[in-house]
């Protein structure tokens, strides 16, 4: 070989590896266990139902999220060791002394799955003609709206040059930079017709990539592309061969050249379908791991994984501030009476029995793994003891006034209720039974109502309740929950009351008690408190109260629990029930 | 006979436009909305639902929603659209109504290769051994429930360590194109839903020609042939059956419909890839048009599939004319 061929070899190998060295991002989880793996294979896990479409931002659905989140990357990541942001498409970023101004450096040397370059258009397209636009359905123009001054305004994204964004916010908002975590970035070059931009209508957005559409057309930046689909059967993903992430040791991730997605609704028939070795993978819920775990120890070839939540929905019961009986009503109202009952609700036993040992004591009501929030109420809860119940209840002089073992409320009005549930899952099912009983072992009389699951935040909304069970997800900052936990706010639904009489109006502050007030206000500041400490500070006091007045009884934290073939490797589960929050692109076959 | 079958096909839009009020009326009594589930989204707020209901019409009433949907069948033949999927309801319909034609055809195929002969079989041998055992198993077929012999077979294959557990095909075979070993493994998986939904089929069916051709065989006119001195297997299968038959001509055209609504809960547990499931969440889901377009096609298959076994009878019986 002639010189001169060597030394031009050489310099392409060193342009190619400046190229690889500018766009590649190492990270490896030592730590969850994860080692290097070795690249090929593929591997097939679970869909619960057909996705809707392939643009995330048409339709709010797990089925379409879980597609994404293999297709498409985030500008800011989640570690998922320590739960901290890491750098994603951003590189890394500034933020201004005053909060308001961001400044995202983006990774260079991306392209889209059809070659075209990443850049920062593309990030200000997805947010100013996508995410903000009202007539997305799964879009989030609302968030990008601050009130200052009573005065409406937007906030703002700028593309100074190709690598860097700005972004602009009419006020400091603490929690902004883990909100983008959750957008995906879409390519500005195949959605531009869709958008007003483009000048299409606002609502055509959502017509993007219906599931009949080319699977070419879909393009991301993400591990995995989009290859096949067959209707209502399977989803095929293959491998980004040029994806920015590698291991430490530098070989490109994803490990994996493909993954299957076999569309398996129901339960039974996914369990069947993972037994007989069709899916390598499969989350579960607590209730079914006995058998699992006996499967497993029989020498099935698969192993159950369990890991503690920070995502996930830990089922709180709630009692109606404002129920249709006046009497009722009243006594719901009073923390004393909640505090009672708190006493009746035996949540070992739930985590025994129903959950089997997979689940903890719950945060009031934050994740208990969430170390950056989490404020250990368990000695301020009032933990089973059902003396101590009917104790605090005849304090109340809730006592039983007619000999029918019931207690009143008054002469005419017996201690009896409805209880609201979601009688689809046996989860539920068994909670409600467990406290009916215990209830009636006091002599509150408990009647159950079973509806849909998917009806029961409806229903709780409608104020059409007494009691109710309910299930509200926990996110990694208590600010991106405020819609559910501040007195007033649109999901505030046991106290209704406190809502504005007109959407975007003051909320109705005559109805707050003292401490919802205090709550109320801790909310508002910690939108724009920028200092970490003393916010987090705050929203320990917000969950102190919550356990002291106890506005809903949170019952247990379920955890993540999932069974995975032996031939799978670096699976981590730790997260969330969404197998997109597992880091996919480390897995491979062994 | 053209007039009768012009007045027959009259006679079925008053029927349909009944039908398509009550199941609008019984849709929009449900509970809730097709916006509750996403109401614990973070991104899902007031001022989304506005837009939601707004761009899929359910800000206008109830009548107004129906008339409007009723116009775009009349006027273009448009069934409204998924409000999942966000696509015209006839293309998520289609997608689907291959796969469902063609397990419903092999099924009731099955079912009645299997259960006609049965049926004659256990009849020439009345009262017999083999006829109280046909019985017996006929009667635990018609009592046990699709999706239970379903998910009985599935435990079955798995304890055998099979892995045709649900579904057609094995996942490298999913969209592949036709081959011999894509053709084999097919066939591997179609035995579980033909045996699960044929078998209450078979019973029934059975049962209905054991006890039509006892009685045609108890008729004067079979009675005459065999004093003439016909030979009785002649008498059975050229006179005897061909009469016993007919009833069973009706019964085949008022399963057109199970084609749809009979088998969804098998559907779901063998996790086919038919129109049942498709009902099925549509209704949970609130998703109206599909749902209702569903419900409209069903009722307008029992409804064709009563005319055709009348026109088939008609055909093979010459007792009965129509004019």
């Amino acid at each position: 070989m002639s010189r001169r061929i060597l030394a031009l070899l050489l310099v392409a190998a060193l342009a190619l590896s400046a190229v690889g060295l500018a766009q590649t991002k190492t990270v490896d989880y030592p730590g969850l266990g994860m080692v290097a793996g070795n690249p090929g294979g593929t591997l097939t896990l679970a869909l619960g139902d057909t996705p809707p479409r392939f643009f995330y931002y048409g339709e709010i659905s797990a089925i379409s999220q879980a597609l994404t989140m293999q297709m498409f990357d985030t500008l800011i990541d989640l570690d998922l060791e320590t739960y901290e942001l890491v750098p994603g498409l951003a590189r890394d970023w500034s933020v201004s002394d005053d909060g308001t101004v961001i400044t995202l450096h983006l990774r260079e040397g991306v392209a889209w799955h059809d070659g075209t370059p990443f850049t920062a258009d593309d990030v200000v397209f997805t947010f100013e003609q996508i995410v903000m636009n009202p007539e997305a359905r799964a879009g989030d123009a609302a968030s990008f709206i601050f009130t200052v001054d009573g005065e409406q305004r937007r906030v703002e994204f700028a593309a100074p040059d190709a690598n860097t964004v700005v972004i602009t916010l009419p006020a400091p908002s603490a929690a902004f930079l883990l909100f983008l975590r959750s957008f995906y970035i879409m390519p500005k070059h195949k959605l531009l017709p869709f958008s007003v931009e483009g000048g299409a209508q606002p609502a055509d957005i959502n017509d993007a990539w219906p599931t009949d559409v080319d699977p070419s057309e879909v393009v991301g930046t993400g591990a995995f592309r989009l290859s096949e689909y067959v209707s209502g059967q399977v989803v095929r993903l293959v491998k980004n061969w040029n994806y920015w992430r590698a291991d430490e040791a530098g070989t490109p991730l994803p490990y994996l050249d493909g993954l299957t997605y076999l569309i398996v609704p129901g339960t039974d028939a996914q369990v069947a379908q993972f037994l007989a070795g069709n899916l390598d993978q499969l989350n579960i819920s607590g209730g079914q791991f006995p058998d699992f775990k006996s499967r497993e120890l029989a020498g099935a070839g698969f192993s159950v994984v369990a890991a503690r939540a920070l995502f996930g929905s830990p089922p709180h019961l709630a009692f109606n501030f404002d129920a249709s009986d006046p009497e009722l009503a009243e006594v719901f109202s009073d923390h004393e009476f909640r505090q009672a009952m708190e006493y009746a609700v035996d949540r070992m036993r739930v985590i025994d029995d129903v959950y089997n040992g997979l689940a903890e004591i719950p945060g009031t009501p934050t994740a208990p793994v969430n170390g950056a929030f989490y404020e250990d109420t368990t000695d301020l809860m009032r933990m089973y003891d059902l003396e101590a119940a009917a104790a605090a209840l005849d304090a109340l002089g809730l006592v039983d006034t007619n000999g029918n073992g019931v207690r009143n409320v008054s002469a005419t009005r017996e201690l009896e209720f409805t209880l609201t549930y979601g009688n689809d899952s046996a989860t539920w099912t068994d909670i409600a039974t467990i406290i009916q009983n215990d209830f009636a072992e006091i002599g509150v009389e408990v009647n159950l109502q079973g509806i849909q699951s998917s009806q029961l935040l409806g229903t709780g909304l409608s104020g059409d309740y007494e009691a109710i069970l309910v299930a509200l997800g926990n996110l990694p900052d208590p600010e991106l929950r405020k819609p559910i936990w501040q007195p007033g706010g649109s999901l505030y639904y046991w106290h209704r009351s406190t809502q504005p009489a007109e959407q975007g109006e003051r909320p109705n502050f005559d109805a707050m008690e003292d401490w919802e007030l205090r709550i109320y206000e801790i909310f508002e500041t910690g939108t724009t408190n920028m200092d970490a400490e003393s916010r987090a500070e705050n929203y320990r006091e917000w969950q102190r109260l919550n356990a002291e007045y106890v506005p809903v009884i949170m019952i247990a934290k379920p955890g993540n629990v999932a069974a995975v073939y032996d031939h799978v490797g670096n699976y981590v589960y730790n997260l969330g029930v969404i197998p997109g929050y597992n880091p996919v692109p480390h897995y491979f076959r062994k | 006979m053209l007039v009768y079958l012009i007045r027959r096909i009259l006679v079925m839009i008053p029927t349909l436009l009944l039908v398509s009020v009550i199941c609008f009326a019984v849709i929009q009594l449900q509970p809730g909305s097709f916006a509750d589930r996403y109401l614990e989204d973070p991104r899902f707020t007031a001022e989304t639902v506005e837009r939601l209901n707004a761009q899929l019409g359910l800000d206008k009433t109830p009548v107004e929603q129906y008339l409007i949907w009723l116009r775009g069948i009349v006027t273009r033949l448009d069934f409204g659209f998924s409000f999942f999927a966000n696509r015209p309801v006839s293309g998520i319909i289609g997608e689907r109504l291959v796969w469902t034609v063609v397990i419903a055809g092999i099924t009731l195929g099955f079912a009645w290769l299997v259960a006609v002969p049965l049926g004659i079989f256990v009849a020439l041998r009345k009262n017999g051994f083999t006829d109280a055992v046909a019985s017996f198993v006929g009667y635990i077929g018609l009592a046990v429930p699709d999706f239970l012999v379903a998910l009985l077979l599935i435990a079955l294959v798995l304890a055998y360590g099979g892995t045709n557990v649900g579904g057609l095909f094995s996942a490298q075979y999913l969209g592949a194109p036709w081959s011999w070993g894509k053709f084999l493994d097919f066939l591997n998986h179609l035995w579980i839903p033909v045996l699960a939904i044929g078998t209450g089929g078979i019973a029934q069916i059975m049962r209905q020609m054991r006890a039509n051709l006892l009685d045609v065989l108890g008729a004067d006119y079979v009675r005459t042939a065999k004093a003439k001195g016909l030979h009785p297997r002649r008498v059975t299968y050229r006179h005897a059956v061909r009469t016993a038959i007919n009833p069973l001509v009706s019964m085949a055209g008022l399963q057109l419909p199970e084609l749809i609504n009979g088998t969804i809960i098998a559907s779901i547990v063998l996790n086919l890839p038919t129109i049942g499931p498709l009902l099925y969440t549509s209704l949970l889901n609130k998703d109206q048009y599909v749902a209702m377009t569903l419900l409209l096609f069903a009722s307008l298959l029992l409804m064709v599939g009563n005319l055709l076994a009348d026109l088939a009878l008609a055909w093979v019986d010459p007792r009965i004319r129509y004019g």
